[in-house]
């Protein structure tokens, strides 16, 4: 058997460390002696297949894991790091070209994907995710190629659901190609400018702001050292909302001029961070996750330390009319007086220095409802401030999601999954779900799960697949039979997520659906 | 007892050649390289052969129509493997691949009336140094006293994903199982006509999907698969927007039909006739279904101990044997589908895709 992305080996490629060097490196040579006996030298001095696309470090990333376990090519993990880096700066995305599709380099869980081309979609996006293809530029002729790999790789591909209801080879290998060519070409202005731009320089001081879902916000100091060829090493303090403070250090490589990989150590924890450099070279963008459970993980922003001054966070970002609480305002270059607008006072400063201001508030009775600007001097940030009166109704986030059975002794782990509660408050209209709703956003919240529909309470799932911890992190049951249930079948289900909270002394619930299912067995860089 | 015992001996030398004497054997593949022999009627393992180079497992058997040889699908399905049911040796073999060329047996096989002709689907791709070429389908027609490193006699031109291949009766024709079930010159592959199922015409009812890689005919020479199509003129929450129907293609006669018999409520893998009631079919896979192809209705389901992808039947009708999947074959009472028995799998090996073929001898 050959092997595959089992999750121990997971995305490791692009933070695969690689000896540091001064100046990029050239690898022209290394790819046409690791490359050269089967991809011939082009007329434009390339070689054929590898120079008529573009797409992400990962997606190189596993194509190269292709070539070495279907076509033998013979690699070391040095090489391969070297390798895509080498490929994702010279054939990459521009940053524009990954609008939209980033969700699947971040890992995000429960992400309901939308493709604009449902026909596509349903031609292309049944064993994988559509972004996947959204994410890579070529040829039509490349599309075609690909095509060819496709039906000649898994041959049962046009005898599967959604294969054989139509003609699956034909319109793969003969239409497909000119529409993929159309929507993703391999030449556009969005690359040709981006591949202008001046290096990117990340040595220096990051400030970041983050949430990690279940346990709330956390803000601090990320510096960055370079080591050379766009990788540096890290190192970070990190304070949660809660209070507790860490620290840790890791490395990171910056591919394409922009897609930031992290990698940190905080205690014993490993996490990973898949960020986008902003085009002026000051922010990053994206989200960081537990190296070994990816849905652990939240939105992450990091803003040069030395950038114009900003505000990048206020936490919570809600306050209860008629009460007080304290805030936390997190930032660089914090300056001046808080103000919270009409009806919400700042009565006390409890400390404040040019990234954090924490404040003790209070807003009135009759405080306007809905969001608001927060101001700290002449700085602003829009809508950063619900003021609400009464929480209408839960929402439960993702609302539906996958956990994946595990462990139990077998070579793959389980795969949790985390919820967040987000209040709401009904808009002027009174109805919930319409556009005036006011998001106040994510609370703690009582978790519980239950059978979700008539077969999964015959089957008794909420006993046997998994159980709900505080917090919203739900940890399926072992892998494999289980005895205790009917036709000895695994313990997978079909659940409703419970999250409750009190307001006012009223109980407001929300409820959301979690898929427990068998072992991903191959879980690719991008699924 | 002991005189009726003498009788029927008595009997049964008179009559050595006698078909009607002869016994039912079923024919099954198990994990990673076993082709299984049972006497059905004793409920035992009569023989398990060994198949050299078979890769990960077995896929299609199709014997030969004297019940001496079996011919299967294996080795990722790169390969067909003939086996003498007495010896156990390897008397027929085809790999289909070479150097520059892939080539994967996609489910379909059968044999002629005569014995004479093998006939593999085949799925092939050119492997070039940096890209791969889809090539289109074809028939391999091999001569089955080929023996072993046997090469194609002719190669037809076929629909894709065929997924079963049958011979009529009286070797006139070959029928592939496609989007259509297209009837061929079995010398030329020319298309001589076809039975149409996503091509049908039936107002109001979507094409229908159907996805059957299981030679069950043994018993009937009747070919039949489930099918499942959909209302257009309903709304899918009603509960009359699905219907599962079967078709039938009877190989003497060239007689194909279809028809509904539920809204949808169960899923059903595949589906074999009864010979001595040919209007009642059987279908499987979690539970089993007893269908009125007649009338059109479901006329008893209960639901299987585990997942069996096959159902084959007894030359006369009183039981019925479902496998695949895991490692044993069920025996049900067709009339009654009182569960009589089961035979194991040795070893505990499942069968997987492997087809349930009855033979006499
Ligand atoms: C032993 C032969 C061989 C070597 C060496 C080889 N490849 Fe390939 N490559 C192939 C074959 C065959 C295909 C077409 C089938 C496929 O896509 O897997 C291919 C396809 C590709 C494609 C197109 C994939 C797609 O998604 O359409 C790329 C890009 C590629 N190779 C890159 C490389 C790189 C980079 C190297 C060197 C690290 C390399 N190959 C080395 C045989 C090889
Ligand atoms: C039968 C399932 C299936 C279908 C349908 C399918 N794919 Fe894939 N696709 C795969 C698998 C599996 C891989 C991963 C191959 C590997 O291990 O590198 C893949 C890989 C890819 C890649 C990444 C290739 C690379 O090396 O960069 C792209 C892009 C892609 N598919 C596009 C498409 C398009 C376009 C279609 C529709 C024409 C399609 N897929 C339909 C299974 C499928």
């Amino acid at each position: 058997m050959r092997k595959s992305w089992l999750l121990p080996c997971l995305i490791a490629g692009l933070w695969l460390a690689a000896p540091a060097a001064e100046a990029a490196q050239d690898e022209g040579p290394l790819l046409a002696e690791r490359c050269g006996s089967c991809h011939q030298t082009t007329s434009g001095n390339g070689l054929t297949r590898i120079d008529e696309q573009r797409k992400t470090p990962e997606a190189w990333d596993m194509t190269l894991v292709r070539m070495v376990q279907f076509h033998g090519v013979e690699l070391s993990d040095d090489e391969r790091a070297r390798l895509v880096k080498h490929l994702a700066d010279r054939q990459g995305l521009a940053p524009s070209e990954t609008d939209g599709f980033r969700y699947i380099l971040e890992r995000q869980p429960g992400v309901i994907e939308s493709p604009p081309d449902a026909e596509l979609a349903t031609l292309c996006a049944r064993c994988h995710s559509y972004a996947r293809i959204a994410l890579q530029r070529r040829t039509e002729d490349e599309w075609r190629k690909l095509a060819h790999f496709h039906l000649g790789q898994f041959p049962t591909a046009e005898y599967q659901a959604l294969g054989r209801d139509r003609n699956w080879w034909e319109i793969a290998s003969e239409q497909a190609p000119g529409q993929l060519a159309e929507l993703f070409p391999l030449k556009s202005e969005a690359w040709d400018r981006w591949q202008q731009r001046p290096a990117a320089a990340l040595a220096g001081d990051w400030r970041f702001v983050g949430h990690h879902p279940g346990r709330g916000g956390y803000h601090g100091t990320m510096t960055l050292a370079a080591t050379g060829d766009d990788r540096y090493d890290l190192k970070l303090q990190l304070t949660y909302d809660d209070g507790e403070t860490a620290s840790g250090q890791g490395a990171g490589i910056l591919y394409t001029g922009y897609e930031w990989r992290g990698r940190s150590e905080v205690g014993s924890t490993t996490s990973l961070q898949v960020m986008a450099l902003a085009e002026d070279g000051t922010t990053m963008t994206g989200r960081s996750f537990l190296a070994d459970q990816d849905a652990v993980g939240g939105q992450l922003t990091m803003t040069r330390l030395d950038a114009s001054p900003q505000i990048l966070a206020v936490t919570p970002g809600y306050v209860r009319a008629g009460e007080g609480r304290k805030l936390a305002i997190q930032g660089v270059g914090l300056a001046g007086d808080v103000d919270l607008g009409p009806g919400v006072t700042v009565d006390n400063v409890l400390s404040a220095d040019d990234q954090t201001i924490v404040v003790h508030v209070q807003a009135a009775a009759d405080a306007a409802l809905g969001g608001r600007s927060v101001k700290v001097g002449t700085i602003a940030a829009d809508q950063a401030l619900v003021v609400y009166d009464r929480i209408d109704r839960l929402s439960v986030e993702p609302p539906y999601t996958i956990a994946r059975v595990g462990g139990a002794g077998g070579a793959v782990p389980p795969v949790a999954a985390q919820f967040e509660a987000i209040a709401w408050q009904n808009g002027a209209d009174g109805a919930p779900g319409t556009a005036d709703d006011l998001r106040i956003g994510a609370l703690p919240a009582r978790w519980s799960t239950d059978n979700f529909d008539a077969t999964a309470v015959a089957l008794k799932d909420a006993a046997h697949a998994g159980s709900m911890q505080a917090g919203g992190l739900f940890m399926p049951s072992g892998a494999g039979p289980n005895p205790a249930r009917p036709f000895e079948t695994n313990n997978a289900g079909n659940l409703k997520v419970l999250a409750a909270v009190d307001d006012a002394g009223r109980e407001v619930t929300g409820e959301g659906q979690l898929i427990v299912t068998v072992q991903r067995w191959n879980d690719p860089p991008i699924r | 007892m002991r005189r009726i015992t003498l009788a029927c001996t008595a009997l049964a030398l008179a009559m050595t050649v006698a078909p009607a004497l002869a016994k039912d054997y079923l024919l099954t593949g198990a994990k990673p390289d076993k082709l299984v022999l049972i006497d059905a009627k004793a409920r035992k393992v009569e023989q398990v052969f060994t198949v050299p180079d078979a890769g990960t497992g077995i896929f299609t058997i199709t014997p030969a129509p004297d019940g001496r040889t079996a011919y299967v699908i294996l080795n990722q399905w790169e390969s067909v493997a003939g086996i003498d049911l007495t010896t156990g040796q390897q008397v027929f073999r085809a790999d289909l691949s070479s150097a520059g060329e892939r080539v994967k047996a996609t489910f379909a096989m059968d044999i002629s009336p005569d014995g004479k002709e093998l006939f593999v689907i085949e799925s092939p791709v050119k492997l070039l140094p940096d890209q791969y070429q889809v090539q289109p389908a074809r028939i391999a027609v091999f001569d089955t006293s080929a023996g072993i490193g046997a090469k194609p006699v002719r190669v037809l031109p076929a629909p894709r994903r065929t997924a079963v291949l049958m011979a009529a009766k009286d070797g006139s024709k070959l029928y592939a199982l496609s989007w259509d079930i297209y009837v061929l010159d079995p010398k030329t592959g020319a298309e001589l006509g076809r039975h149409p199922l996503r091509t049908w015409q039936r107002a109001n009812f979507s094409a229908p999907d159907v996805l059957d890689v299981w030679p069950q005919w043994d018993a009937t020479g009747i070919f039949s698969t489930p099918y499942y199509t959909a209302r257009t003129d309903l709304d899918a929450s009603n509960p009359d927007a699905f219907k599962t129907g079967l078709a039938t293609l009877d190989l003497a006669s060239g007689e194909f039909q279809t028809v509904d018999f539920e809204s949808t409520s169960a899923i059903i893998f595949s589906s074999a006739i009864n010979p001595a009631r040919p209007t009642e079919a059987y279908g499987v896979y979690t539970t089993l279904s007893k269908i009125d192809r007649a009338k059109g209705s479901l006329l008893q389901r209960i639901e299987l101990d585990h997942t069996y992808y096959t159902v084959n039947v007894a030359s006369d009708g009183s039981e019925l044997y479902v496998g695949g999947t895991m490692d044993d074959v069920g025996i049900y009472d067709t009339a009654t589908f009182e569960r009589l028995g089961e035979i194991a799998i040795p070893g505990g090996a499942d069968q997987v895709l492997a087809s349930l073929r009855l033979i006499q001898r």
